[in-house]
């Protein structure tokens, strides 16, 4: 195969990936079929077949997908020279930038391959399908704790800090209980995330 | 006649003996006394006295030294760095044997000034020494292993080149870590960290401070005393043939949120632990049972 | 006159006056320390596991085995496998076994005038490396024995190897220091037999007692031994008078300003350690019968030590016999030791005697450790009017000669004492 050929597959790709997110946000993850897909993008059900052998392989692919997303976006913030209250603070803001921008991906990973982990059984073992997004997180916390700025701790409590946070506050916005607008929220969210973390 | 053998000098500083007493562990000293003559060794005998070395002008081809050094050091009312520099421009080699006289090791610690290494304090490089630093080779270890000393002083009596690495090791030795041949390797490659001490079973690399994936030795792969290793036996590879030496915590990991601070060698802190996140998600029943469970 | 006395893992001075031709006094200097004592100071409680072996390249285990039992001692509950104390003691017989043979074949053998048998030292002092190290990793400076067991887990199968390199050195044993089977010669209570037969130890002994040197290094002919194990047993005894009440808080050190190595003695008396002191504490027949006959001089030293070989040797099959496997190496403590405050101390007996830690914790970490070594005892350095035992081993000597034999019939180690 040709790069120019590889590259067009990867777009499209990405493009029935896309709009699955889209509607599995809008329809729901079970009530949505290969064909609405299809019909959607205006492509042949065999066509789609061709990029994802089952509905539960494509569910797959998608959360990795969005965790290579997200942790490029957040290796970009570790490999910035910035200390860590800022890195917690550029890290919340891309977060609930991707939920501004991109609702139906938070969405997918927190109603979806959280809550429906048997999909997932095979093939998306441990974090394995979320691992770029974790090993940022890692990386994060782990450079905060040897330059001093966050308490030794173990990983998961960390984490389970961090995320069950941010997951709230998109949970949240998603219902329309949030009075202010999810960005307004950063300053204040980074900062208590950071006085909890810090040594 | 005069005896064509090599002539060593095997000179100790602020040393435990360790060296001395590793070496004496080197299962062909008999054809090694048959190739090689010490004209002083701390436990062999000499035809020469430490005065008679220290005053005398004797023939000597190798300087051993052992243990750390410092100006303040005195050895049968010589200072330690005259006698070091008297044989120094006269021999072939320079052979630091372990870590303290390497890089100043457990006793770049005691109360004598200045203690370090020969050419190093840890990594850094020191200048009392800068003129004899061609000829030296560095082997380090608490103690080192006794095959790196005499094949090393071999190669020099057989006149063959030995690459040296930036810490002047000889790399045939050096460029392993001490990971490489380790019976418990399984367990680190599949990351099962529930390490036990007396158990054959698990890694010492995830919680009790085995040091042995970022140090540099072949500990595991010629093996001490012909039969066995620290970290095969159960114990934590203690990092003891690197410049940094002794570390302290010795049987604890330091993590930072439960990510190991030192990582393997060459190993970026991304792909270790997105490689150890792919791992851990799996289970493998036979690497998570005792050896011997049916 | 100033002799420098060599190759004692280390170097000491010897400083004699003479009287009439015999040796009046001689002052004990060790010439340099390595603070090991301070390093160990605001250190991690179970770093000293690591560190104190590197006090001595030569009885490096004995200090791993004195370290995690003072540590030990630092528990008010702490549960130990019989595995894991019967896997301790082989290990540190193994190392005293080592330890004799090369002092016998590098040090003493060359004194009495004959060549050094290097390989004679070597060879069954590897066996025993190995068997260490079959164990416990590595030989020297392993530090396998930690707060709560050992961290192996060895099979029936590194036993059996255990066991070979136990026979192999008993044969060698048996070919070269003494022609006859180990068991007769274990059971032999008349040092006069022993002496009739053929090898080096009769050869060597039968040299001391043709040059009219059967009576030279008697000292006080007091004794201690405060290391206790299945083998050993502790007291003192004062000519062959045994005490077993004897007790570590008594042993006093004193510092001396002539030397680096501080001066040891037991309520205000010099007592020698090591294999003599030993073997009249456990009423060893051949050595009771040499005593009687020479007394505390070089000739019961020598007897005394290399006597431990096949003794051990023979007392770690036993031990062997009783390793249950099934039984756990290590038990993990209940409580972690960052949460200790205490004093710690133990007693063991290394190669050369008596060794003594103590430790002072805080949370874990390390506020003063002390150690006592084996030839702090022997070797002390005091006044005229209060020798050192190796002192009075010396006085009334002619020569130096026989004064540094008398010396190093003590088995001196300099690191250990200016660790």
């Amino acid at each position: 195969m040709s790069i120019k050929r590889a590259d067009k597959k990867k777009e499209k790709k990405e493009l029935i990936m896309q709009r699955a997110l889209e509607l599995f946000a809008s329809k729901g993850f079970y009530s949505t079929t290969i064909p609405d897909i299809a019909l959607s993008l205006k492509m042949s059900v065999g066509n789609i077949y061709n990029y994802f052998k089952s509905k539960d392989i494509l569910a797959k692919e998608i959360i990795k997908y969005i965790s290579i997303y997200l942790g490029n976006k957040l290796k970009d913030i570790n490999e910035k020279d910035i200390s860590t209250q800022e890195k917690t603070r550029q890290i919340v803001e891309v977060y609930f930038g991707v939920a501004l921008l991109k609702p139906e991906m938070i969405d997918y990973f927190l109603r979806i391959y959280l809550s429906n982990r048997e999909v997932f059984q095979d093939g998306c073992e441990g974090m394995i399908c979320v691992n770029e997004f974790v090993t940022e997180i890692m990386i994060y916390f782990e450079e905060g704790v040897e330059c001093g700025d966050l308490r030794d701790q173990d990983f998961f409590s960390a984490f389970g800090l961090f995320m069950g946070y941010l997951g709230g506050m998109v949970f949240l916005k998603g219902e329309n209980i949030l009075p202010k607008k999810l960005d307004e929220y950063v300053d204040d969210i980074s900062i208590n995330i950071y006085k909890a973390l810090r040594t | 006649m005069l005896s064509k053998k090599l002539k060593i000098l095997w000179l100790t500083a602020i040393t435990c003996n360790g060296n001395t007493h590793s070496f004496l562990n080197y299962p062909h000293l008999d054809i090694f006394m048959d190739t090689f003559e010490f004209i002083y060794h701390p436990s062999i005998d000499s035809a020469y006295t430490l005065n008679d070395i220290i005053n005398k002008e004797i023939a000597c081809d190798i300087l051993i030294i052992e243990g750390s050094i410092s100006t303040e050091y005195i050895k049968a009312d010589a200072p330690i760095v005259d006698i070091i520099n008297k044989y120094a421009s006269k021999v072939q080699k320079i052979v630091t044997v372990g870590t303290c006289a390497s890089f100043g090791g457990m006793f770049r610690e005691s109360d004598y000034k200045d203690t370090t290494g020969l050419h190093f304090d840890k990594e850094r490089p020191t200048s009392l020494f800068e003129h004899i630093k061609e000829k030296t080779i560095s082997l380090s270890g608490c103690p080192v292993h006794p095959d790196i000393i005499a094949n090393t002083l071999y190669s020099i009596e057989k006149k063959r080149a030995i690459e040296l690495d930036s810490l002047l090791r000889p790399k045939e030795f050096f460029a392993y870590t001490v990971h490489n041949g380790c019976t418990r390797n399984e367990y680190f490659e599949y990351k099962i960290d529930n390490h036990q001490f007396g158990k054959k079973e698990g890694c010492m690399f995830y919680d009790h401070g085995c040091h042995a994936p970022y140090t540099h030795g072949s500990c595991n792969k010629i093996l001490w005393n012909e039969v066995n290793s620290k970290t095969r036996a159960g114990l934590s590879c203690m990092g003891c043939t690197e410049p940094t030496f002794p570390k302290g915590d010795f049987f604890h990991t330091k993590k930072n949120m439960g990510i190991p601070q030192y990582l393997p060698f060459g190993v970026a802190k991304r792909t270790y632990l997105t490689l150890a996140g792919i791992t851990k998600a799996f289970h493998i029943k036979r690497l998570e049972e005792d050896l011997f469970d049916d | 006159m100033i002799k420098l006395i060599e190759k004692i893992e280390g170097e000491a001075k010897l400083n004699f006056s003479f009287e009439k031709g015999l040796i009046d006094f001689v002052e004990i200097e060790f010439l340099s320390t390595r603070n090991i004592e301070k390093i160990l100071q605001n250190k991690n409680a179970l770093d000293a596991l690591v560190i104190t072996p590197r006090v001595c390249g030569i009885c490096n285990h004995a200090h791993l085995m004195a370290s995690v039992q003072a540590l030990e001692s630092c528990y008010e509950e702490l549960e130990l496998s019989n595995r894991a104390k019967i896997t301790r003691e082989l290990t540190l017989n193994f190392e005293i076994i080592h330890n004799h043979f090369k002092w016998f074949y590098l040090t003493i053998m060359p004194l009495m005038g004959y060549k050094q048998y290097l390989l004679k030292a070597t060879q069954p002092s590897q066996l025993m490396a190995k068997a260490i190290a079959t164990i416990a990793g590595q030989y020297p400076h392993t530090s396998y024995s930690i707060v709560g067991g050992v961290v192996s887990d060895i099979g029936m199968m590194d036993l059996i190897k255990v066991e070979n390199y136990i026979d192999k050195t008993l044969k060698f044993f048996e070919q070269n220091l003494v022609y006859a089977k180990s068991d007769e010669f274990l059971e032999c209570n008349n040092s006069n037999k022993l002496l009739s037969k053929e090898g080096d130890l009769p050869n060597l002994v039968n040299k001391i007692k043709d040059n009219g040197w059967s009576n030279v290094g008697k000292s006080y002919d007091r004794f201690i031994a405060f290391g206790e194990n299945s083998y050993f047993k502790k007291g003192k005894s004062i000519k062959t008078r045994l005490t077993t009440n004897i007790y570590i808080d008594k042993v006093q050190e004193a510092s001396n300003i002539n030397s680096y190595a501080k001066n040891v003695l037991y309520k205000e008396r010099y007592y020698e350690v090591g294999p003599l002191s030993r073997a009249m504490i456990n009423k060893t027949p051949l050595i009771k019968d040499s005593h009687r006959k020479y007394g505390d001089s070089i000739l019961s030293r020598i007897l005394a030590r290399v006597c431990e070989i096949p003794q051990l040797l023979n007392h770690s099959k036993k031990l062997i016999k009783q390793l249950d496997l099934s039984e756990p190496s290590y038990i993990k403590p209940k409580i972690d030791i960052s949460d200790i405050t205490a004093l710690g101390s133990s007693a063991i007996e290394a190669s050369r005697g008596t060794l003594i830690h103590k430790v002072n914790i805080k949370n874990g970490i390390i506020q003063k450790y002390d150690i006592i070594t084996p030839t702090q005892w022997n070797l002390a350095n005091g006044t005229k009017e209060s020798l050192g035992v190796s002192q009075k081993a010396m006085i009334g000597l002619e020569n130096t000669q026989l004064a540094e034999l008398s010396f190093k019939s003590f088995d001196v180690c300099s690191v250990c004492t200016t660790h």
